[in-house]
């Protein structure tokens, strides 16, 4: 087993640290966005881009590059945040979220250098990655690996164990997925309202190599993502199920549904930023307060008050 | 114009509760979205009448037929995207082709998911919904008529799919008009150039009315919140006393509510069309109020489009 030095071990988590820092300030900015499970993915976005991943990020479309697809693309703060620090975008477009012409609320892979799959709409993800891997398998190209990342809600789509019984069917031993096994959905917790295990079992049955990780530690996930690869000779897909915490970082939000789909105020996100352990930017000087409401659509605005141009 | 002090989600939310009390075989489904479409309100009343489905689209809209085959009248809600685009073949074979009686809701409707962008918005349900057989499709303008449109269609023995947008609407007419299958509603009389909208569109056209009044266009402003069955009669009416027809919709005209208008008017009496909406697009990801002005939604916009076809030959 291959083990961290203690160098890398700090390295991912603190990019880990600022994977949550930067999607706070995301969310927060554009008051819109998924605080549980951007914060629950955080480690394994770290692990992935900063050890696992073979990118090229000054060129998006390297063709020896593996594959990242995040099927659960409402955690997109993260993956911004994961791409930013690796320099396939700018730091500054972060402050682009959810505004016209920049980064999409989930993702857009024509908008979003280094995105490779775009989504919003769940249960998709894994279909369109095993797709990519039977594609590397025919081009022969056999060192690219295809990595997935699932958020356990969406689990529940049928579209999921579609692509989990092809995968298996065809032996694609070179797509890795991992569920981001946060234990909650928008409004509750999942083995309440619709249950899933028992999980790995479920995996295994549709003829998958199966390992179980503590999802925030990431020495654990570092070995599970070589582990794969060395079980490619199984001729089995493997799936990681990373055991983790929604909203892991800040106390209110951790396996709390209410931070599924929430932004904090500004006075809040200090707040968390600070038990983040982080103070805050205030050297960009971005004016958190012009920040739309996020909420009901303002047709008062657009009937009452909006100031038309001149044509 | 006087704005209402709720929300369409939440009037949609109390109003499946007063449906609820009165009908006992009324059944709501929810897909992991209870208190963003407020079916929660009906949860908390009726939680032996709630079915909890899931992440599981494609799934609902297949047990919502089987309800309704057993006896049910269910609504399976989810966002108008996903009721659309997801489960598009569940709904065509398991609930239109048999019209069993499911009655679909499409929340945060056209531009209303907002951030969400082209996931979560929907430009594409009422063409979708509308080429589906036995499937009535309605497009309310303000709460008094989403509450009317959801008793009314409880009387209709059949698939109905009804927008319910994330907005706090206009109140778009001063007093009460009960919906009415394929009735349009003339919420100001005009000679120059008719504006058609259908749901939250209408208040638009309202306020680009007065802009044209300004610059001595007199503009008619139709409401049409049933989109299928559409009111011809009207349709034909005001074209006849106009000439020039601006339809307006929230969501893609292709196939959409545009050419809704545009079919019954090559049919009977062809004039000159524009139809305002998105093309060949999508609504990104922002504020919903940006994504009105990005594409040009807004009512000076209606107004210019107005002014454009005023000035365009006619067709014969």
């Amino acid at each position: 087993m291959k083990h961290l030095t203690k160098k890398k071990i700090d390295e991912l988590n603190d990019m880990a640290y600022q994977i949550r820092r930067m999607s706070l300030d995301m969310i927060t900015y554009s008051q819109w966005g998924h605080i549980g499970g951007t914060f629950s993915q955080a480690e394994i976005l770290a692990c992935l881009y900063d050890h696992v991943l073979r990118i090229a990020p000054d060129n998006p479309q390297w063709e020896d590059r593996d594959c990242f697809v995040l099927s659960k693309a409402h955690a997109s703060p993260a993956l911004y945040a994961a791409l930013a620090l690796k320099g396939f975008i700018d730091y500054d477009d972060i402050y682009t979220y959810c505004r016209i012409g920049g980064l999409e609320g989930h993702l857009d892979m024509l908008e979003t250098p280094g995105v490779e799959c775009s989504g919003g709409s769940l249960g998709l993800g894994l279909s369109y990655s095993a797709g990519v891997a039977y594609g590397l398998r025919l081009k022969e190209a056999f060192h690219r690996r295809v990595y997935c990342l699932l958020g356990d809600g969406e689990l529940c789509e049928g579209q999921i164990w579609e692509a989990a019984m092809f995968a298996g069917h065809h032996k694609l031993d070179n797509l890795t997925a991992v569920v981001d096994y946060n234990k909650l959905m928008a409004k509750g917790f999942i083995n309440e309202l619709m249950a899933l295990e028992p999980l790995a079992d479920k995996w295994k049955a549709f003829g998958w190599n199966v390992i179980e990780v503590d999802g925030h530690d990431v020495e654990e996930l570092c070995n599970a993502f070589h582990k794969v690869k060395y079980l490619e000779s199984t001729g089995k897909p493997a799936c990681i199920i990373a055991h983790t915490v929604k909203g892991r970082g800040v106390e209110e939000c951790e396996f709390n549904y209410k931070w599924h789909t929430h932004a904090p105020s500004v006075v809040k996100a200090n707040a968390f930023l600070h038990e983040l352990s982080c103070t805050y930017d205030k050297a960009k000087g971005n004016d958190l307060k012009s920040a739309a409401n996020g909420g009901e659509g303002d047709l008062n605005y657009i009937i009452e008050e909006h100031e038309y141009e001149v044509r | 114009m006087k704005f209402d002090n709720e929300s369409m989600r939440e009037v949609f939310g109390k109003t499946l509760v007063e449906l609820g009390e009165k009908h006992d075989a009324l059944i709501v489904m929810d897909a992991d979205l209870n208190t963003s479409t407020r079916t929660v309100l009906f949860k908390k009343r009726f939680p032996d009448r709630f079915v909890q489905c899931g992440i599981a689209e494609g799934n609902m809209f297949g047990v919502a037929g089987g309800l309704s085959y057993a006896g049910f009248v269910p609504f399976p809600v989810t966002f108008a995207a996903f009721a659309s685009r997801k489960a598009l073949d569940v709904i065509f074979m398991n609930i239109c082709c048999p019209k069993l009686n499911v009655k679909i809701p499409g929340c945060y409707a056209g531009v209303t998911a907002g951030e969400g962008g082209p996931s979560h918005n929907s430009a594409e349900d009422i063409a979708i919904m509308r080429s589906l057989p036995h499937m009535r499709v309605i497009d309310p303008g303000d709460n008094n008529e989403l509450r009317s449109a959801m008793n009314e269609m409880m009387a209709y023995d059949g698939p109905v799919y009804f927008r319910v947008p994330k907005v706090i609407p206009p109140l778009l007419m001063e007093e009460m008009q009960a919906f009415r299958w394929a009735k349009g509603i003339v919420i100001r009389e005009g000679t120059d150039v008719s504006l058609i909208g259908t749901g939250i569109m209408t208040s638009i056209c309202v306020k680009a009315a007065e802009f044209l009044e300004a610059e001595g266009i007199h503009a008619e402003v139709i409401h049409m919140p049933s989109i299928k069955p559409i009111d011809e009669d009207l349709i034909v009416k005001t074209a006849k006393k106009t000439g020039r027809i601006v339809t307006v919709e929230n969501g893609s005209v292709y196939g959409g509510f545009g050419s809704a208008v545009a079919e019954v008017l090559v049919e009977k009496y062809p004039v000159k069309l524009d139809a305002v909406g998105i093309k060949d697009s999508t609504f990104g990801s922002a504020p919903i109020r940006d994504l009105l002005i990005h594409h040009k939604l807004t009512p000076k916009d209606v107004a210019e489009r107005a002014k454009n076809i005023l000035h365009a030959k006619n067709v014969q």
